[in-house]
């Protein structure tokens, strides 16, 4: 890596955990999603919302170089552009991006 | 020095594409948080942009509504529009090289290559 690149590596680790609030909030609107499809409640605006979410994250958590992030985030995406996307697999898939999340810090 | 406007409603995605520019690049970065204060930046006769990087999908005037109300003015249409875009299907592909933009980015983009993909884009040689 030339100088430049590994200052901007140092400030991209630095904006990660200063940005991490935001891909949290956008977690939870997933998990809320999940919890709602779970007891047959998940109304259009929530799924939306949640759709719009993992949109979200799927174009971030791959520029701070956590591409499998990215990948998650994209399956749920198309996954919640179904009207009554399968709550099983919508949870597994959040689940699966939680522990992905949390593994990266 | 190049100077590079950012158009993205999102703060995070702003905040990483300003810092990869200006740290790998040195290049001057100005940023807006929809299409309607980029479209004030762009106008801004003190700092007119090289090139406009712009998000595809922004609440109330997303991007490709942005660009072409960027058309209509005669001082800033001539700045190359590149767009920025988590959605990775052909057709929309099609779709944003038949507005005319410059060219189209996609998310997640490498910080530490945006510039060059930039560059590269818009056939920057420095």
């Amino acid at each position: 890596m030339t100088e430049a690149e590994d200052k901007t590596a140092a400030l991209l680790a630095a904006l990660w955990l200063k940005n991490r609030p935001i891909v949290d909030e956008r977690m939870a609107v997933l998990e809320g999603a999940a919890a709602a499809a779970c007891t047959g409640s998940l109304a259009e605006a929530q799924r939306k919302e949640a759709q719009s979410a993992a949109h979200k994250l799927a174009g971030a958590l791959g520029m701070y170089g956590y591409d499998e992030g990215t990948r998650i985030a994209r399956k749920l995406e198309m996954l919640l552009d179904e009207a009554a996307p399968d709550a099983t697999t919508l949870a597994g898939l959040i689940a699966e991006l939680r522990n992905a999340v949390l593994s990266k810090g | 020095m190049r100077h590079i406007l950012i158009i993205d409603d999102e703060d995070d995605i702003r905040e990483v594409a300003a810092l990869s520019l200006e740290a790998t690049a040195g290049w001057e970065i100005v940023t807006a948080n929809s299409g309607a204060a980029g479209i004030l930046a762009a106008a801004n006769p003190t700092r007119r942009p090289h090139a406009i990087l712009m998000d595809v999908m922004m609440p109330g005037m997303d991007g490709p509504t942005t660009f072409r109300q960027m058309q209509l003015n005669p001082e800033i249409a001539g700045i190359p529009v590149l767009l920025l875009t988590a959605k990775v299907q052909g057709v929309d592909q099609r779709r944003f090289a038949d507005l005319g933009v410059a060219g189209v980015l996609f998310k997640p983009f490498d910080p530490l290559t945006l510039a060059a993909q930039i560059s590269a884009a818009l056939g920057w040689k420095d």
